[in-house]
């Protein structure tokens, strides 16, 4: 089975993490993003990956061969000269995606994180005999989004209605499909939109249904929701009494800690926090919902909270970093600093305290 | 024969923060200004001095960013131009010394050491023999300017020794600055070696100037090879019949936070075929410029662009392969390459035509491959690189 992952452009809404490295390729939970997806679509039999992007393939390349080896699964890019939308990308890599069996493929949104549940999608298609279908996710507030308007039983699509004004339906497009190869044949190559110009052809034709998906989703291409995705990552791993979760005294709630970090004496970690490799965590340290990135060093009685700490960098001693604090590759907080929501561009250092949001260049 | 040799100081990826978004590209050095590198300002200018048998260019860039432009300028101005690459910040003093064996290769009599960023007429003959008059061990060149940026020093009016030297004082010292051009005997070299040796912790933590960093972010120390020109060698030296200054008389220039140069090439164009030009304006051969448009005063227009009707350009820099469209007005910007400015959109700086540059934000700069639709305003903003904007914004950062 083949599938593709619409990884798009600039991650623009995750700087100023992307200014350093491909959006696929932040760790989310200790693992490149991409990754979470190409392991699951692994486990069901996907033999081929095309991963479409606009943006730095060779970066990109260099890792996705490390993971071709160790996966054992083919992963090839195919490169938009110009923004083709989420459907044209489709089309510019059919080649890759059809083949004489027939199969149906998966496309997936590459900022998605769930628990990827292909199996039962495979058998929700094969079951209704359709020609697309697509997971959908109950939200709270779905007039913020495109909703799916379903019938319940079956799940055969009615409509899509953008952002309604009136309650029309609490799901809305969860960004992972599985498709027969005729779809493309509906497709152009050019700047196409799948929800809005596909999809709704497919549904007009009763031949395209919709599957709840169980567990969590989330979009995680921007910061305050990738926050938001660790812990109901976390919480899953959780569900599942996966061995990965640390244990012991300084640990409160769900926590992954990479095996070569170090932690010191007197530090509460927790809850929702992921401590990449080679992480240095001084003694008397409060971490809690917060990722710390390869090579980060936190000085001694530091505490963090609801960050993302980027790269190699270093948090100074007695310096308190909250509240949707990003720094990027890099950057060094001093001493006794306070960082209220701000966002650091790598290579830089942070020498006075920075008492309300503000980017810092 | 005396030989003169001179060291222009480039500094590295980890400094010139500043000059981001446009350093996300190109090292702040080789950034284009008025059609050529930043850095090929100082460099012509050292080319003008008697005797001068090598020019330095010194930083901690990677050495391959400079591999080709310092082979094509060695060769155009038929002068050995060389990049060396050091290990690790050693401030501006620091980085001399380092090198001091291959500086000191041809003997010289005298050393310029340059900063970058300096945009000026550098009268560097005049400086030399300035220097030699005083005979002392180092002469700065200053300039009567709004000092409130920038260090400050206090000459003597008859002798021109430098007296005083302070850092972004807080209260007025004097209204010369130091221009960050300098001329020294190789006696600098014993100088900064003595500060290295004798460093002991300083009580006050000093602000350090723009040019500097320090190496280890959370320590007070700084490492013994880590020797600023500015605090460790000028301030302690003022005062001792070693050092002299000399006045730069051209005094209409800003030396704004981007230092950049009114270019010196003025568009051609009779004002009826072609666009009408306003005072000093640079347009690359490539570029197409529409004939209704009015471009100027103070505006560098690069490879490629293309100017539609009735564009009004005043203070800026066009950067490669720009596109403005009609009736389009940007002012007090930079606009970086590859960039497209829709039809009635205007992008400035928080003021007008005369800008306040002294205010933080006072330049608007939009990164490489930024989008603004028809009839946005952007005003006093910073936009990264590859963002569209499809509303108008003012005294933003947009990531």
């Amino acid at each position: 089975m083949k599938a593709l992952i619409l990884v798009g452009g600039f991650g623009t809404r995750l700087r100023p993490l992307t200014l350093s490295v491909p959006k696929p390729l932040v760790e989310f939970a200790n693992k490149p993003m991409i990754l979470h997806q190409i392991e699951a679509l692994k486990a069901v039999g996907v033999t081929e990956v095309v991963l479409a992007i606009n943006y730095q393939p060779e970066v990109m390349l260099n890792f996705l061969k490390e993971f071709e080896t160790k996966l054992g699964i083919t992963i090839t890019c195919s490169q938009e000269t110009e923004p083709l939308g989420t459907a044209g990308p489709l089309a510019l890599a059919r080649d890759k995606l059809v083949d004489e069996s027939g199969e149906p493929f998966f496309v997936l949104n590459s900022d998605v994180i769930s628990e990827y549940p292909f199996k039962e999608m495979i058998e929700f298609h094969k079951a209704h005999g359709g020609e697309a279908s697509i997971m959908v996710t109950k939200v709270d507030e779905p007039s913020k989004y495109g909703v799916v308007v379903m019938e319940e039983s079956t799940g055969q699509v009615d409509k899509f209605v953008e952002k309604p004004k009136l309650f029309v339906g609490n799901k809305i497009n969860a960004g992972i499909y599985l498709l027969n190869p005729s779809v493309l044949d509906r497709i152009e190559l050019r700047p196409t939109s799948i929800e809005k110009e596909v999809f709704p052809k497919i549904a007009a034709e009763r031949k395209l249904y919709a599957m709840v998906l169980p567990g969590f989703w989330m979009d995680i291409g921007q910061p305050r929701d990738y926050i938001t995705g660790l812990r109901l990552y976390l919480d899953s791993l959780r569900k599942k009494a996966s061995p990965k979760l640390a244990t012991g005294p300084n640990i409160v709630g769900n926590v992954l800690v990479h095996e070569t970090a170090k932690i010191g004496e007197g530090c509460l970690i927790g809850p929702d926090v992921a401590i990449g490799p080679g992480c240095v965590v001084d003694s008397g340290v409060r971490l809690s919902r917060c990722t710390v990135m390869r090579g980060v060093r936190i000085k001694k009685h530091a505490c963090i909270s609801s960050s993302i700490i980027g790269w190699h960098s270093t948090v100074g001693q007695w310096a308190r970093v909250e509240n949707m604090t990003i720094l990027g590759e890099d950057v060094h907080v001093c001493d006794e600093i306070y960082s209220n929501g701000g966002v650091v561009l790598p290579h830089k250092e942070i020498k006075s305290s920075i008492l309300k949001p503000e980017i810092v260049m | 024969m005396e030989k003169v040799v001179a060291v222009i100081m480039v500094g590295g990826p980890t400094k010139g923060t500043r000059f981001r978004p446009l350093s996300f590209n190109t090292p702040k050095p080789l950034f284009p200004l008025a059609g050529q590198p930043m850095v090929h300002h100082p460099i012509s200018a050292c080319k003008r001095i008697p005797n001068l048998a090598q020019i330095f260019l010194i930083g901690f860039y990677e050495e391959r960013e400079f591999t080709l432009y310092v082979s094509s300028i060695s060769n155009e101005l038929k002068i050995p131009v060389r990049y060396l690459k050091e290990d690790k910040p050693h401030g501006s003093a620091g980085g001399l010394y380092y090198f001091r064996n291959i500086i000191m290769e041809d003997n010289p009599s005298h050393i310029f050491l340059l900063n970058c960023d300096v945009c000026c007429s550098f009268p560097l003959t005049d400086m030399l023999e300035a220097h030699k008059r005083y005979s002392g061990m180092g002469t700065v060149l200053v300039s009567a300017e709004s000092a409130n940026q920038f260090g400050e020093l206090v000459a003597d009016p008859i002798t021109k020794e430098l007296l005083h030297y302070t850092e972004k004082p807080e209260t007025f010292v004097s209204d010369l600055i130091n221009c960050g051009v300098y001329v020294f005997t190789p006696d600098i070299f014993t100088a900064i070696q003595e500060v290295s040796t004798h460093r002991e912790d300083q009580a006050n933590l000093r602000h350090l100037s723009s040019f500097e960093t320090l190496q280890s972010p959370t320590s007070r120390a700084l490492p013994q090879d880590f020797v600023r020109l500015d605090q460790d060698i000028l301030s302690p030296f003022a005062g001792k019949k070693q050092l002299y200054t000399m006045s730069l008389k051209c005094s209409g220039l800003y030396l704004a936070q981007f230092r950049y140069t009114s270019p010196d090439l003025l568009a051609g164009g009779d004002g009826t075929k072609s666009a009408s030009f306003v005072g000093d304006v640079y347009v690359h051969p490539s570029a197409k410029v529409h004939p209704t448009a009015k471009i100027g005063p103070n505006v560098s227009i690069s490879a490629n662009v293309r100017i539609g009707a009735g564009v009004r350009l005043i203070g800026c820099i066009i950067l490669d392969d720009v596109e403005v469209q009609e009736n389009a007005v940007v002012i007090n910007s930079i606009v970086g390459w590859k960039s497209s400015i829709g039809k009635w959109s205007r992008v400035q700086a928080s003021s007008d035509a005369d800008g306040d540059y002294n205010a933080k934000l006072g330049i608007t700069i939009l990164g490489e491959a930024v989008i603004v639709e028809d009839e946005v305003v952007v005003i006093n903003s910073i936009v990264l690189p590859n963002k569209t904007l499809n509303v108008s914004v003012q005294d933003e950062i947009i990531l």
